[in-house]
């Protein structure tokens, strides 16, 4: 297991107690849960057909491979399952079980240490001297792409565009702008300052909408029209 | 009067609505005259929302399986 960070307290297993939610707090888990903490397994079992997909999308994302996801999957569900008596309840299950599935993933990406901190793989708009923009984004996807069915080609560039973000970013892109996690959250999941997080974010996000304006730029394509998404 | 790359570099605090009002007054100040920012800031705001989706996964039912022998074996009964 890699070093804590400061402002989270965990458990002997690994997870955090103190989570947050980062979706609804209606808590609709809540009974299944009581029973679970009780030693009902299949209220527990419940609580893993509940959650799963959403726990296994974060891994996925993460790791990149199947077989990390699958196997985080099962670290995961043994972790929260050994830490049933020690949660205190203050979130949400799924959201309780989905830190503890963003701890898993770190631990092992920290353990893989893989990637190199490339930053300068991040693609940057282009600005004149004088600190204009150098052009107009590609067509007008900003406009419409967000309703449109997604084309095959450009879920690929995206998945391309994400996975040669440097590991730094693409955690904190993953983390807040997939998974939905807080800028705390995220600031002590990775032991950094909220302002070196948002820091890192923004870059993600330009280096992103960069890969995705040259997607439109190279493919002239349209969202919504006849050939785009 | 900013310029595009002071805007762009101060987007995420603007969304997030954590910029100070005088800085975000500057800011739409020069979106009001700035075509290429305002469609900047669309597809910045857009990718977010690509990616979520681009990015979404689906478990395949071997993992369901794998997963479900994995916690009887492990947890018992």
């Amino acid at each position: 297991m890699g070093e804590r960070p400061a402002g989270l307290t965990f458990s002997r297993h690994g997870y955090p107690l103190a989570a947050l939610p980062p979706e609804s707090d209606a808590r609709p888990l809540d009974g299944l849960l009581a029973r679970a903490r009780e030693g009902d397994l299949s209220a527990f079992e419940a609580l893993v057909a509940a959650t799963r997909e959403q726990v296994y999308g974060l891994a996925l994302r993460m790791m990149g491979t199947d077989a990390d996801a699958a196997e985080v999957l099962q670290e995961t569900y043994l972790s929260a399952y050994q830490g049933l008596s020690a949660y205190r309840g203050e979130a949400a299950f799924s959201s309780w079980v989905y830190r503890i599935a963003a701890n898993h993933c770190l631990m092992r990406l920290r353990h893989r240490k893989v990637r190199a901190a490339a930053e300068d793989a991040l693609a940057e708009p282009e600005y004149t001297p004088r600190g204009s923009l150098a052009g107009m984004p590609a067509e007008a996807w900003g406009r419409s792409a967000e309703d449109d069915a997604l084309d095959a080609e450009l879920r690929m560039a995206i998945q391309r565009a994400t996975d040669a973000l440097p590991e730094a970013h693409r955690e904190v892109f993953l983390l807040k702008d997939v998974e939905g996690l807080s800028y705390e959250d995220i600031a002590g999941m990775l032991g950094d300052s909220v302002p070196a997080i948002k820091s890192r974010l923004h870059r993600a996000r330009l280096s992103l909408r960069e890969a995705i304006d040259r997607f439109y730029n190279e493919k002239g394509l349209q969202p919504g029209g006849q050939d785009g998404i | 009067m900013k310029t595009c790359k002071d805007s762009i570099d101060v987007l995420l605090q603007y969304l997030d609505g954590e910029l100070p009002a005088e800085d975000a007054a500057a800011l739409e100040s020069h979106l009001g005259c700035c075509t290429p920012c305002v469609e900047f800031l669309r597809t910045y705001r857009a990718t977010t929302h690509l990616c979520k989706r681009a990015l979404a996964q689906k478990m395949p039912e071997s993992v369901t399986a794998s997963l479900d022998a994995f916690l009887k074996e492990r947890l018992g009964k």
